[in-house]
């Protein structure tokens, strides 16, 4: 029953104002302003560089140091960082996009693969085509110790948005103990699926109370570790158009780059197709021969805390699991870590971490200077202290660095990418909200019922009805 | 003789005067008198009415008044919190009809909400009748510190911390099913074990509620009717059927009436503890208008779906109330 004499769009303001008016004729009126919101806080006219990120507050003070050498530089300005937590990114994106509702918007926002493509497709970022090519000399260095597929993971329909600082690819995390108790050595780098599961039969019959194998219901190292070697993926794989000019400037030479366009383009979804059906059906399997638990959702903490008590043979885990198997007491030498193992290939997903401005920023040159300083290897560093996630910076990755922590083949992170050039990022489109809600939930479905079928084919109805709907 | 007006100050009396009473004045000023000065106490006290209750009343308004008003102008638009608005007039309730995922919402929503309401009801009253009867003054405050208690905690806090408990894998509960030898249950990822969980947390939290209600409502027996039944020998199934039902019934239609409001409004037990899941088995309709809202950021349709929730909840509070006149006992 929509009038087109209504559906000219409405500033946010207006409708807020609509609000207040209808609430004034409930005799409230004049507290319903209350409900509009201000300009971003700190950031009009102001000297202060909001930061939001992913993390706790008190973390959030601790990685605030990486901007000690730019306040110093920019005498008045400070550059303030805010923690957000939340069980997983759809979390912490839900509570961003709330505040930028309101009219908070932050200036500087950490966003990972997850939410890139969605702050993008809304206008929320700022493209920094033009800043980097206006600071290309500075920032070779930069590029030239960035893997290309992770710099091509921050890329939307042809532009770039952020600048990566860490990453972690699907590995395999193994418990040292566990794989000695059973007589078990460390997998060949080729591994197969049949090896894992004999690894896993081992460790599960030792006691009833370890499992051969563990993992959480989410997007990144999922199942969807499982789907992405067995050749699946939830939606169809294309790449944008554009990007040449990053490509050409940064990576001239690089057979890396080959093949690199203007960022990831997901297209129609394929998650009931074959191959993905077929991989969460082998998780299923797992389950049903008590090689593995029913899984939790979340971002993985508390299967670290079991891997860490013993309790767990084998886990997917990115480079953040070392730090924090490492912060759950565990010993450097008591895990380590091998690439996923093969099924019908050996390709890995990986997710990006990184840094980039908000559209609604005034204070956005700034913001560039800052964030140019953010990735120097000290910066990163300062950023991501005690391993919580892999540097996106190559020459990061050293023996020394993983000295306290482990693992003792840290290698296998970077190798990742640089071994396997079919490793590609997590399909995470502009409506990764509502996929990662129907994941989630088609995933528990699916191993409550022991039909991935069924719960695919329901997935495969709640990712078209998504794309839809945008 | 006019009849003698309240004094409206100490003042000397006059010679003539009755000892110890003041001095009359003339019929109509009196009256006139009378009518100003309560009318100013009426204002008086209007306004210091209107002073106390005012926070409460702002209170009511902006977090109350406000949203519920708001909620029907949002539903009115298409907005995703970023963009601007549109104005789409009732095409966000045109969409409420065909979607699954609304009335499977509402579906999980009731049937959750008659469970719990029906076991905190019936809990509460067989615990306020065993402490009632059975116990001393000191036990009976004991019992109602002890089933209140978990009402002071935030639902969220209990949530985080039942969810562990209940973990499939690491939980204190299978842990001692494991000691005694007994199958361990999936809690929270089977579709029985996760509704049987987030009912029995919800009905722990709110139990000492109702408990506390019909305690109350117990002790306001009428003693000689009771009495008088006990004398003619009804039984204790009887008196209790016959007498004390009919007479707390109105604190019966009270605490399942409440009860089903809030647990229509169930979302920090899913939440937390089970995220709707498995599949959408404990997927409650806030929780839907929570996640359409922020994390699919359809701001209006949520509004949309809000709205439908009230118009539900309205109804059945309706229905409820029509149909206890026929077994509620108002003495």
């Amino acid at each position: 029953m929509s009038s087109g004499t209504f559906k000219a769009p409405m500033s946010r303001r207006g409708l807020l104002r609509a609000g207040a008016a209808s609430a004034a004729l409930a005799g409230v009126g004049g507290l319903a302003s209350a409900c509009s919101s201000g300009s971003s806080s700190g950031s009009s006219g102001s000297k202060v560089l909001n930061v939001a990120i992913f993390t706790d507050q008190s973390s959030a003070d601790k990685m605030a140091k990486s901007a000690g050498t730019f306040e110093a530089a920019h005498p008045g300005v400070k550059v303030k960082f805010t923690g957000t937590t939340g069980t997983d990114w759809n979390d912490f994106f839900s509570k961003l996009l709330t505040q930028m509702s309101a009219g908070n918007a932050p200036d500087i926002a950490c966003v990972a693969t997850e939410g890139l493509q969605l702050f993008a497709a809304k206008g929320l970022a700022e493209p920094l085509d033009a800043y980097v090519k206006r600071d290309s000399a500075e920032l070779k260095p930069y590029f030239a110790d960035v893997h290309p597929a992770l710099v091509e993971a921050m890329m939307y329909q042809g532009h770039l948005y952020e600048l990566p600082t860490d990453f972690n690819a699907g590995n395999m995390f193994y418990n040292t103990s566990l794989f000695k108790s059973v007589g078990v050595d460390r997998p060949a780098d080729d591994w197969t699926r049949d090896d894992f599961y004999d690894i896993a039969k081992k460790i599960s019959a030792k006691d009833g109370n370890t499992v051969g194998y563990d993992w959480v219901v989410r997007l990144w190292g999922s199942w969807t570790s499982w789907m992405y070697a067995n050749g699946g993926n939830l939606l169809t794989e294309g790449k944008w158009d554009g990007g040449d000019w990053l490509w050409n400037t940064f990576y001239p030479n690089d057979p890396a780059a080959a093949g690199r366009k203007g960022g990831w383009r997901w297209g129609d979804p394929t998650a009931n197709s074959a191959p993905v059906v077929e991989s969460l059906d082998y998780l299923i399997q797992l389950q049903k021969e008590g090689l593995s638990p029913k899984p939790d959702i979340g971002g993985g903490g508390t299967l670290q805390g079991l891997f860490a008590s013993n309790k767990i043979g084998m886990a997917i885990g990115g480079g953040f699991w070392a730090g924090g198997l490492h912060n759950a007491g565990m010993a450097d030498d008591a895990f380590d870590v091998q690439y996923f193992p093969k099924w019908q290939s050996q390709r890995h997903l990986f997710g990006s971490g990184g840094y980039g401005i908000m559209k609604s920023s005034k204070n956005k040159d700034l913001a560039w200077e800052f964030l140019k300083t953010l990735v120097t290897p000290k910066n990163i560093d300062l950023l991501i202290p005690g391993n919580v996630t892999t540097p996106a910076r190559k020459s990061m990755l050293t023996a020394e660095r993983y000295a306290t922590t482990g693992p003792k083949n840290w290698q296998v992170f970077y190798d990742t990418l640089t071994k396997f050039d079919d490793t590609a990022p997590i399909p995470a489109p502009p409506y990764y909200q509502a996929m990662a809600i129907a994941l989630n939930k088609r995933t528990t479905q699916a191993m409550s019922t022991g039909r991935a079928k069924a719960a695919l084919d329901g997935l495969q109805s709640d990712l078209e009805t998504a794309a839809k709907t945008g | 003789m006019s009849q003698p007006v309240r004094s409206l100050g100490r003042a000397s009396a006059p010679a003539g005067a009755r000892p110890g009473r003041p001095p009359q004045p003339p019929a109509d000023e009196a009256t006139a008198l009378r009518r100003r000065a309560q009318s100013r106490r009426a204002r008086r006290e209007a306004l210091f009415g209107y002073a106390m209750v005012a926070s409460a009343l702002l209170v009511v308004v902006v977090f109350t008044v406000v949203p519920i008003v708001a909620s029907f102008v949002l539903a009115l638009f298409k907005w995703d919190g970023i963009s601007s608005p549109q104005f789409v007039g009732l095409d966000n309730f045109d969409a409420l009809v065909g979607d699954k995922a609304v009335t499977h919402s509402l579906l999980v929503t009731s049937g959750l909400a008659v469970l719990i309401v029906f076991l905190q009801v019936a809990l509460g009253l067989g615990l306020a009748l065993m402490v009632a009867q059975r116990a001393s003054k000191i036990v009976q405050n004991l019992f109602r510190a002890a089933f209140f208690l978990p009402m002071l905690a935030s639902a969220a806090s209990i949530s985080i911390v039942m969810a562990y408990v209940f973990n499939d894998q690491f939980g204190v509960i299978n842990y001692y099913l494991g000691l005694l030898h007994l199958p361990e249950v999936s809690w929270l990822s089977s579709t029985g074990g996760a509704t049987a969980t987030i009912v029995l947390v919800a009905v722990w939290q709110q139990l000492g509620f109702t408990f506390i209600l019909f305690v109350a409502a117990l002790a306001s027996l009428p003693g000689d009717v009771l009495e008088a039944a006990q004398i003619d020998g009804a039984s204790s199934a009887r008196l209790f059927w016959r007498i004390k039902l009919p007479l707390i019934s109105p604190t019966v239609l009270f605490a399942s009436t409440v009860g089903l409001i809030n647990t229509m409004q169930l979302f920090d037990q899913p939440y937390v503890m089970t995220k709707g899941g498995p599949g959408d088995s404990t997927y409650t309709t806030v929780l839907l208008v929570y996640q359409t809202a922020f994390q699919n950021l359809q701001f209006g349709y949520a509004s949309a779906i809000s709205v439908l929730l009230f118009a539900v909840l309205l109804v059945i509070t309706a229905v409820q109330f029509t149909a206890s006149r026929k077994w509620v006992f108002y003495s």
